[in-house]
């Protein structure tokens, strides 16, 4: 691989020729120009195919984006009106749970149990009535004896059966 | 991250310094890339279109490296000079493109300048063949572009960095990423095929 200078000299002469190979006038004064503004579409395109992606897959979240892109007090408005219902919520959760500390005070007697009594506090509050039957789920008046599953043989909630064939 | 360093570079154009520019790109000043591009464009445009011989392509390439160099800014750590990274990046597009283009050449020849029927290297080289130095002028053009795409990808890119661009052997290593010892061997491999491509003209 010795190179003497001489070697190539004609060639590289020749190869001369291809430093006078120039682009289209005005070319260089456009480049930059292209390349920057292919760099800042190729920027503003990642973000708007974030917002297409949004689009296609959750149409109801990108229509709610375009309001409060829209409307920017929206968003103020809508996060003041979360923070008031969940203050509301804490406030109500609070105060159920005060209510419900004893369970025993506040359990109704059989009497109590009226048809126009609320029904969600009958079904869990109930004690045994004259049957047996429990009909409460709270562990405290579950305790009473049930004579049965559905009661006594005597209980007027039994009744017998009577069947007569037709025609006869 | 650390900030790129301003690694002196004997190439680059006097002005901002070219550390200065690259941290303010990486900061995302476009005017900065913008003067970037401006600095290195006719360098890597001119590599890439040798070694494509299209103009087309090689707008394309030019294109894409600095769009690739902008995106990958803040990978660069300032170990060489941004003039050597990002020729880097250029003739590493290039060689896939090429590799994916396998003789599929179009040649799309730039012009050639005014200077070059007055160049004495060249008037020398001709003016024995013909009187008619322009039309053997473009002649001369398609057939060392044929010659040129004839070498590997590898062969063609020493050969275009080292006699055409004027690029050492040290920068072409750095660019390439092998040795010295690698770039000699690969230029003078490359000149003795051209020599017999072009055996017609040149006077041997």
């Amino acid at each position: 691989m010795s190179e003497t200078p001489d070697d190539f000299d004609d060639l590289k002469r020749l190869l001369k020729l291809k430093q006078h190979e120039v682009p289209p006038p005005g070319y260089f004064n456009r480049l930059a120009g292209d390349v920057v503004s292919r760099i800042q579409a190729g920027e503003s395109g990642g973000r708007r195919s974030l917002l297409e992606r949004i689009d296609t897959q959750w149409p109801r979240l990108a229509a709610l984006l375009r309001i409060f892109e829209a409307k920017p007090g929206l968003i103020g408005g809508l996060a003041t009106s979360l923070c008031v219902l969940l203050l509301a919520a804490v406030a109500l959760v609070d105060r159920a749970d005060q209510a419900t500390d004893s369970p025993l005070a506040a359990l109704p007697t059989a009497q109590g149990v009226s048809a126009g009594q609320d029904l969600a506090s009958a079904v869990q509050l109930a004690p045994a009535d004259d049957s047996g039957i429990t009909v409460s789920t709270n562990p405290v008046s579950s305790l009473q004896p049930a004579a049965t599953l559905f009661g006594s043989p005597e209980s007027p909630l039994f009744q017998p059966a009577a069947f007569t064939p037709a025609g006869q | 991250m650390s900030e790129p360093t301003a690694v002196p570079d004997q190439n680059a154009p006097s002005g901002t310094l070219e550390g200065d520019l690259v941290r303010r790109a990486r900061r995302g000043e476009m005017a900065a890339y913008d003067e970037l591009v401006r600095r290195y464009q006719e360098r890597i445009y001119a590599t890439i279109y040798h070694m494509t011989a299209n103009h087309e392509d090689a707008n394309d390439l030019t294109q894409e490296s600095f769009i690739k160099a902008y995106s990958a800014l803040k990978s660069f750590k300032g170990g060489s000079s941004f003039y050597t990274w990002l020729y880097r990046i250029a003739v590493n597009k290039t060689i896939n493109f090429l590799k994916q283009r396998r003789n599929k050449h179009h040649l799309s020849l730039d012009d050639l300048d005014f200077n070059a029927e007055h160049d004495p290297d060249l008037v020398s080289l001709i003016s024995e063949k013909t009187p008619h130095r322009e039309v053997n002028l473009s002649e001369l053009q398609k057939k060392l572009n044929e010659a040129l795409m004839k070498l590997s990808e590898s062969h063609r890119t020493v050969v275009v960095l080292h006699d055409v661009q004027g690029v050492s052997h040290d920068e072409i290593a750095a660019i390439v990423g092998c040795n010295i010892g690698t770039v000699r061997s690969r230029l003078f491999y490359a000149r003795q095929q051209l020599q017999g491509y072009l055996a017609d003209y040149i006077k041997t």
